[in-house]
């Protein structure tokens, strides 16, 4: 695995890049690059674009649906003052999904039938996705998903449901392993709740860490309500190396803490997804102890030193601080690792419906092959979180991933995985299902 | 809320993840120490302190209202525009009027304030327009309220409400809730028109909770006067209320509850529910159904079978009559429950609740922030003030039980003695109402 200073990151596009770029300019970029006037002349239609945005506003994903909103809402607010989409303003119509899968799938409807939307965009709950999708497919709806799941990837879903701005678990696990046996030791002990969440980091990352040459010495599996974990620490083997954990839910500080109270100060490294702290201050008690420790990061939630323009122009659009917390309240810490999927998304259906000639819901099938057709997404003021490479045929986009110090209260990164090194073998080709 | 309810728990580390960190069973420790010696002390006082404990001074006198119909009216034409808010407006539930108004605004922070200021649905109650409406046009009750009906109308109505609250899917889509509102306005619209007036205050759930609520603020209007007691000073003057209300009191307590223990972690795990992943409130329909109704008669049965403890321990009849004369004593811990239960969301949902107001002034709207759920000592305050309520509601209740008890039985000791088994029975209310505020919750 190669190190890539963030800061680089533009400036190292491949030749093979470089021409996929082109190919992709050649279908979505004509219209893009035509001087504003022509654009808006060209416009059957001055008629706003409406993408229905379905929106934990309520139930467990609420803080996450509050900044998923924020960011879509800045990145509109960008694609508009840039001209909008094919010349036509772009509006968002949120619906409250209640992070409930029935309900999402009655969103998608009321966005078809209804409010008359273009697209369906939204929605992270693995569950509510996969609740919804279906009805996506049965609408003839474009349903551009946010959730990291890898069940878009894995062909569980349909030709209509795309998820094109933000990484699947599954790449996102497997590329953790060559830094966990290279970097942190090779005996590795997991830590993970008891249930699908903790079955797919598993599943994921115990092959990864023996092909990278490592071993997982124990999986230590964590009944969801267990709100005290002394009695599972005594479990860790002795020889562990790196302890990997993902616990989430409100008793994560209380499992830190006991971690910590358990080894003292001399602890095996330990390395975990930031699912488990996200929206959460790392200098809140308890967590002292992760000092010195690893996490994932999706996204860089501390502003980074050698952070590129593009990438502070997006978290001055949405609002953040440097320590990736609202700008009006420092302690609304926000779910960064997350969110910008939301940004990329817009972004591409922004490129895919301008490729498409998108002029209205006719055009819906024709704004799925145009974004089926995509490939490469140069890190940019479009893709602030990096370079990445959508596969049409899995409806998945991959990404690069960062690995995070915690130092002094705040994440540094010190390791970013680019792309390349996070794909897996193909699980399904969409382009070969019919409309 | 949290939600627009306190329905939104967090799946992420947040409130919960610091209240897990605090020294709860100290402050539960605490909490349930006080009530228990609030039972021992109202024992103690000398006889004549107890009898005079809920006096009321007088401070000033008080003309009659003027404009309660003006202000009626007024709301009923704001619920009017925030219904067609509701039907054409934006559909996101911290946006739009209706969901704010009804959740936030009325349920929230109008039922809150009444317990603390008396009653301001009075003025801001749009049925009270709604009930005078008939009058208006010369119409006359075409039907006469049974008294035997009683308040069970309102029992059902208020029954109605809750299942909203807590089983509907949906509680705060606006568009539905606007249907839902129209409904249940047109039906006291109905009630008004069979019955009059005197619907409101027998048949229509949400003004008599409201005004139940209202007679356990410090300062009230009587006889012509603003009176100035103890809080609950006017529940403990007047008669006995008819088994109907009586019952309608004891679930005010039990709907509190069970609408705080079906977020629980430990409810969850009774239901089989992965708390880290709850699916939606889709999932639970038929459980928070069966909840709903049987936390009802559950907490009936307790309480009655404490009440007939106590006749048993000073050897007394008259069952009936206790059971009645000491129902108003509970309203004091469902009061203390909401304000305990609603106050993470008002701290959340007062900000949509502003912006709303900030946006009608046409000026920009500030970001919702939940930071003060991600601070150690925040979270603290917010603990200790829920639990405050909690144990509050319960020393109050112990003082109003004592109180009817000694009007029931004559005699100071065996006003006491007949308590014990209710005091047994508040006391560990307290710990269940203090647990719940410090378990994990993960719906």
């Amino acid at each position: 695995m190669t190190e890539i200073p963030s800061k680089t990151k533009t400036g190292l596009i491949s030749p093979t890049r470089r021409g996929a770029l082109k190919t992709l300019a050649a279908g979505a970029g004509a219209a893009a690059t035509m001087p504003l006037w022509a654009r808006y002349t060209s416009a059957q239609s001055a008629a706003p674009i409406k993408i229905g945005f379905g929106k934990h506003a309520t139930g467990i994903g609420a803080a996450y649906g509050r900044w998923y909103e924020r960011t879509s809402v800045a990145a509109l607010a960008k694609i508009n003052a840039e001209g909008g989409i094919n010349g036509r303003p772009v509006e968002l119509v949120t619906e409250d999904d209640g992070t409930d899968p029935r309900r999402a799938a009655e969103v998608l409807e009321k966005f078809a039938n209804q409010s008359d939307c273009d697209v369906a965009f939204g929605t992270l709950f693995s569950h509510v996705v996969v609740g919804a999708a279906p009805r996506a497919g049965e609408l003839k709806l474009p349903y551009f998903v946010v959730s990291e799941g890898h069940h878009v990837a894995s062909g569980m879903l349909n030709r209509w449901t795309l998820q094109p701005g933000i990484t699947d678990v599954k790449s996102q696990i497997s590329a953790m392993a060559p830094f966990l046996t290279g970097t942190l030791g090779k005996k590795v002990t997991m830590i993970y709740p008891d249930y699908a969440f903790g079955y797919d980091h598993r599943d994921n990352l115990a092959p990864a860490i023996e092909a990278a040459g490592g071993e997982v010495v124990a999986k230590i599996a964590i009944p969801p309500t267990e709100t005290s974990f002394t009695k599972y620490f005594p479990q860790i083997p002795r020889d562990t190396d790196v302890i990997y954990h993902v616990m989430i839910g409100p008793a994560v500080l209380t499992f830190v803490k006991e971690m910590g109270e358990f080894f003292g100060p001399s602890r095996p490294e330990i390395f975990g997804f930031i699912d488990s702290l996200e929206a959460t201050d790392l200098t809140s008690p308890g967590l002292e102890f992760l000092d010195g420790t690893y996490f994932w990061e999706g996204n860089p939630r501390y502003l980074q030193a050698d952070a590129p323009d593009y990438v502070k122009a997006y978290r001055d659009a949405v609002g953040l601080d440097e320590n990736g917390a609202s700008v009006s309240d420092p302690s609304d810490v926000s779910t960064s690792a997350h969110m910008f999927g939301c940004w990329e998304t817009l972004h591409i259906i922004k490129a895919g419906m301008e490729a498409a000639g998108y002029q209205s819901t006719a055009d819906r099938q024709k704004l799925v092959e145009a974004v089926e057709v995509m490939s490469m997404m140069e890190a940019g003021p479009a893709h602030p979180q990096g370079t990445k490479m959508f596969n049409g045929k899995t409806h998945q986009v991959f990404g690069p991933q960062y690995i995070s110090k915690v130092e002094g209260g705040k994440l540094s990164v010190v390791k970013t995985v680019p792309y390349e090194e996070t794909i897996y073998p193909d699980e399904v080709d969409y382009t070969s299902m019919s409309f | 809320m949290a939600v627009n309810l306190p329905e939104a728990a967090l799946a992420h580390a947040s409130e919960g993840a610091f209240v897990l960190l605090l020294p709860t069973d100290a402050y539960i420790a605490g909490g349930v120490a006080s009530v228990a010696l609030t039972v021992l002390l109202i024992a103690l006082v000398p006889e004549a302190r107890a009898h005079g404990m809920f006096g009321a001074r007088r401070i000033a006198s008080a003309g009659r209202w003027r404009g309660q119909m003006v202000t009626s009216a007024l709301s009923a034409v704001l619920l009017l525009w925030a219904v067609s808010q509701g039907l054409a407006g934006t559909q996101d539930p911290v946006r739009n009027p209706l969901p704010l108004l009804v959740w936030s605004g009325m349920w929230l922070f109008l039922l809150s304030g009444q317990g603390v200021l008396g009653d301001l649905w009075g003025w801001l109650s749009p049925f009270r327009m709604t009930a005078a409406l008939p009058g208006l046009f010369g119409l006359r009750p075409l039907l006469r309220y049974r008294p035997r009906w009683g308040y069970w109308p309102a029992l059902l109505g208020y029954l109605a409400f809750a299942g909203v609250l807590m089983v509907h899917i949906a509680p705060t889509d606006p568009d539905r809730l606007a249907v839902m509102v129209l409904g249940y306005w047109g039906w006291t619209l109905a009630g008004c028109l069979l019955f009059g007036p005197r619907w409101l205050l027998r048949g229509e759930g949400l003004t008599l909770l409201m005004r139940l609520f209202a007679r356990l603020a410090p300062l009230r209007r009587q006889g012509g006067a603003w009176r100035l007691g103890l809080p609950g000073w006017e529940l403990e003057r007047r008669a006995a209320p008819a088994l109907s209300l009586a019952v309608f009191m004891l679930l005010t307590l039990a709907l509190g509850s069970f609408d705080g223990l079906n977020e629980t972690f430990a409810w969850l795990g009774w239901i089989g529910m992965n708390p880290l992943e709850f699916t939606g409130r889709s999932a639970v329909v038929g459980q928070n159904l069966a909840g709903l109704l049987l936390a009802g008669p559950l907490l009936v049965a307790v309480y009655g079978l404490s009440i007939k403890a106590g006749l048993v321990l000073i050897d007394a009849g008259g069952f009936r009559q206790s059971f009645r004369a000491l129902a108003p004593a509970i309203l004091p811990i469902a009061f203390g429950y909401h304000i305990a239960h609603y106050l993470p969301a008002a701290l959340v949902e007062g900000q949509s609740l502003w912006n709303l107001l900030r946006t009608l002034l046409g000026l920009p709207e500030i970001p919702v922030t939940t930071g003060f759920f991600n601070r150690q000592a925040s979270v603290r305050v917010i603990w200790l003030s829920q639990a405050g309520a909690v144990v509050l509601g319960h020393v109050l209740a112990i003082l109003m039980s004592h109180a009817a008890a000694i009007r029931l039985h004559a005699s100071h000791r065996r006003a006491a003695l007949s308590q014990a088994p209710l005091a047994l029975f508040m006391v560990l209310y307290t710990l269940f109402g203090l647990w719940l505020l410090a378990s994990p919750r993960g719906a």
